[in-house]
């Protein structure tokens, strides 16, 4: 019988859209169904509307500090290697590159690529670009670029990378915005004016075109794209800010956005049932701990740390808190990850072991600490759980809620106990251990103050050897130092669910939560 | 009148010293720094060395808000620390919404108040006036968040007759930019409507008691050309006063509903720029609120002038 119900039509886009990324659990990668695929033709046109929770900072990647803005920069601009679904590096800008040895790395450059300004894109702009990453004051980039010493011209379309030390965690690095190609000419020409707007200084599948700061950011297809593969389809994208979750829930749900950046676990379940809506589970790199001070009482005290890491219940916490919107952590490298150890068990609650450990902690009745945390929701009631199940274990937590600023202040000046720490994770386990672990004296990011040496030496290691699966085992070995000597208590590897209204086909998730939109398309 | 306007002008510099002055120091003894929030995923100390020598905040405190107050005084506002913009153009940027919000929220608020507290004074204790006082009541304790997502469910979910969120400037396009405000300036209005309800009320209430009310209803006048000739103006004063508080509350006080409805008002960017210890820009945002808070006021005075005669002549 035919049908003339268009929530039949419907159905079957929303069929294929989440046998395209359906993940079955947080922990399983999510992959793409070629056979889906094929069941409809790209179509080219239309604006998708973007709601995000936030306006972007700038639209320099150079002096970029926040998440948003690389939404918007994976669209405009390009990056020499590009991740996979799996977080393995893919040719982007650079076609192809070498390792001659563990201290030069030597980039092909891809030909025929142009800046959106007309300009070529080649081995002198790309010089350009690393030596402004290195040299500008303002430059945010410095600290990623660091283990380079000095980038060498070989030919128009070859450049070769000095490092000062090795570092195998620099391709995944120049994945993300330490990779990203601005025209030269429109940096030199425009100065801090790229900042408001970048008009034609990428070379990505569209071109920015206006933003209308605290109302909306504009960027349209380029069809001078050099990768003739697939899209860019989309006539246009605008990006809209809306910073309360429900009403931008609601702004999908009637369709006046097309996607959104992030939705709630609270909204997931509800989501989900909404036939209206496509939510795609995005696992993420991200790693939700709790730092634990080594420099101060009572975490100074390595039995104490365990103790509280003994009391606590992960299974119930993203189970409770989470709603399951997540996979309890085993340490700072997420399921997601290649150097993730499916062997080894997150910490499980033993209340025996806790009462051993106060002992010999000193403390057989029992201590309390203060825990610090942001005044969200989610942090709130996480920290009303762990709470509970330390009261059951005998330990007395208070719990200080505090702005961001606040927290970030206290955990740099080592002003807590116990604080929260939400990392948005780094596609190479390099990025979510070693500025953590790593003895550093000063204001650094290893707020729990620890300073092992065998640590020290397996994240040095880690950096120095190329090989992935010597590089994997490195990184187990520090994951079980890790569970052992709690610098944090490890808690949840969040997933990150999009939204999407159903006629939005061909969305990729790559797990480092950015949203490509070069193939995709409105049925 | 003119005497009236320039001392009250005078006494606003005091007022804007300590209130910037307050607010400084508030902002500085709060624990948190804005090159630390702006670069929290950043390990690099000596970028936010330089950045913080760049902006001057390294230096004490005393010092700053006197460089502060330097500017201030050749009219330059600084520049944000997160976004590197001049202060005055985020403000302006975000002064336009708050304005045309407050506009239709005090509209909103007026139309709907005056008729329900001119009727619930003519007739007191009948279940008109109940039914107004139930919805005075209601008005004010429902909270601005909830009205909002009601308004938002019912309107924009439900009905889809209104966008549930954005901003387009009325000016610009008058049709969307009124459909983007409106059900802002209903969650905000409906509030204002129930104080000034009840205020409006109690003071006709008290009005019709006077003398020349029974001389007005003995000379045969109708009781609508009483209450409209001779009362509501005489009535008026509490109300206004009410409004003048009001109005600086709707500019830059309205924060949870340009949260909810993204609108990018006045409100949101003062709460956005503490978050961010953004130093300038909260400067600069309560210097314009205090100045919005002293113009209202001053409006007021002048208003009860013209309200009423007797003030004018004092």
């Amino acid at each position: 019988m035919a049908t003339t119900n268009p929530r039949a039509a419907l159905d079957v886009s929303r069929r294929n859209f989440l046998r395209l990324f359906a993940a079955a659990s947080g922990a399983s990668l999510v992959s793409r169904d070629p056979r889906a695929a094929l069941a409809a033709e790209p179509k080219r046109g239309g604006t998708l509307r973007v709601g995000f929770y936030i306006e972007a900072a700038t639209m320099d990647p150079h002096l970029s500090g926040s998440k948003i803005d690389r939404q918007v920069y994976h669209n405009i601009y390009e990056p020499l290697v590009t991740l996979d679904v799996k977080l393995g590096i893919k040719p982007g800008l650079a076609e192809s590159w070498q390792q001659p040895d563990s201290k030069t790395v030597v980039f092909k450059l891809r030909r025929g690529v142009k800046f959106h300004d007309g300009t070529d894109f080649n081995a002198e702009a790309a010089r350009f670009n690393f030596n402004r990453m290195k040299t500008e004051p303002k430059s945010v980039r410095k600290g990623e670029v660091a283990s380079i010493d000095s980038v060498d011209v070989v030919d128009a379309y070859t450049i070769k990378i000095n490092l000062k030390r090795p570092d195998a965690a620099l391709l995944a690095t120049l994945t993300d915005r330490a990779g990203m190609m601005v025209s030269p000419k429109v940096a030199q020409e425009k100065g801090s004016e790229l900042e408001r707007n970048a008009k034609g200084a990428g070379t990505g599948p569209f071109e920015f075109v206006e933003w209308v700061k605290d109302s909306h950011l504009v960027i349209k297809r380029n069809d001078n794209y050099w990768n003739k593969q697939g899209g860019p389809y989309l006539d246009r994208v605008r990006y809209r800010p809306i910073p309360d979750d429900t009403v931008k829930l609601q702004s999908l749900q009637t369709g006046e956005i097309d996607v959104m950046d992030y939705v709630q676990p609270r909204d997931v379940a509800a989501v989900k049932a909404d036939r209206k809506v496509v939510v795609v589970d995005v696992p993420s790199l991200a790693d939700f701990a709790y730092q634990l001070n080594h420099t101060r009482p009572p975490f100074a005290t390595k039995a104490l740390r365990q103790a509280v890491a003994y009391s606590l219940d992960l299974e119930q916490i993203v189970k409770g808190v989470w709603l399951n919107v997540g996979v309890p952590a085993n340490g700072p490298i997420p399921p997601t990850s290649w150097a993730y150890d499916r062997g080894i068990p997150p910490i499980k609650r033993d209340l025996a072991k806790v009462k051993a450990k106060l002992a010999e902690g000193g403390q057989p009745s029992g201590f309390t600490f203060t825990m610090t945390t942001n005044n969200i929701p989610i942090n709130v009631q996480e920290a009303e759980v762990i709470q509970a199940q330390l009261r059951e274990a005998g330990i007395t937590m208070k719990i200080k809620l505090v702005d961001s600023a606040t927290l970030i202040s206290d955990g740099n000046n080592k002003n807590f106990e116990m604080i929260s720490y939400q990392w948005s994770g780094r596609p190479d386990p390099d990025g979510n251990t070693y500025q953590f672990y790593k003895t550093t004296p000063g204001t650094s990011l290893n707020w729990s103050g620890i300073s092992n040496p065998q640590i020290d030496a397996l994240l040095d290691k880690s950096r120095e050897v190329s090989s992935q699966a010597e590089r994997k085992k490195l990184f187990s070995e520090l994951t079980k130092i890790l569970q052992d000597e709690l610098p944090m208590v490890f808690i949840v590897h969040p997933i990150e669910p999009k939204a999407f209204s159903p006629k939005v086909q061909g969305y990729e998730p790559i797990p480092d939560g950015m949203m490509r939109f070069k193939d995709v398309w409105l049925a | 009148m003119g005497r009236l306007v320039l001392r009250r002008l005078s006494a606003t510099v005091p007022v804007l010293f300590l209130v910037t002055a307050g607010v400084f120091l508030l902002l500085h003894l709060t624990p948190g720094d804005p090159i630390d929030v702006m670069m929290a995923e950043s390990v690099d100390a000596t970028v936010k060395e330089t950045l913080r020598r760049e902006l001057g905040l390294d230096r004490p405190i005393h010092v700053q808000y006197a460089a502060w107050m330097g500017r201030l005084l050749q009219g330059d506002l600084g520049r944000s620390i997160r976004n590197g913009e001049p202060v005055i153009e985020n403000v302006s940027r975000r002064l336009r919404p708050s304005l045309e919000l407050a506009f239709f929220a005090m509209t909103i608020s007026l139309l709907v108040a005056f008729p329900v507290g001119i009727v619930s004074a003519i007739r007191r204790n009948t279940a008109i006036d109940r039914a107004g006082a139930t919805f005075a009541l209601f008005g004010i304790c429902m909270p601005n968040f909830l009205l909002a997502l009601l308004l938002i469910f019912f309107f924009g979910v439900t009905l889809r007759w209104l966008p549930i969120s954005g901003y387009t400037d009325p000016l610009e396009e008058p049709w969307n930019g009124v459909r983007s405000l409106a059900l802002p300036a209903i969650t905000l209005g409906l509030a204002l409507a129930a104080v000034v309800t009840r205020t409006l009320r109690s003071s006709l209430l008290e009005a019709l008691t006077e003398d020349y009310v029974r001389t007005a209803r003995a000379k045969g006048l109708s009781e609508w050309r009483v209450i409209w000739g001779h009362v509501l103006k005489n009535a008026l004063i509490p109300v206004v006063t009410v409004l003048g508080l009001q109005l600086g509350t709707l500019i830059g006080g309205a924060v949870i509903t340009e949260y909810v409805f993204a609108l990018p008002g006045v409100g949101r960017l003062v709460v956005d720029a503490v978050f961010a210890r953004d130093y300038p820009l909260v400067q600069g945002v309560v210097l314009l609120i205090a100045v919005g808070f002293i113009v209202s006021n001053l409006v007021v005075d002048v208003l009860y002038g013209w309200i009423d005669p007797r003030i004018r002549s004092r």
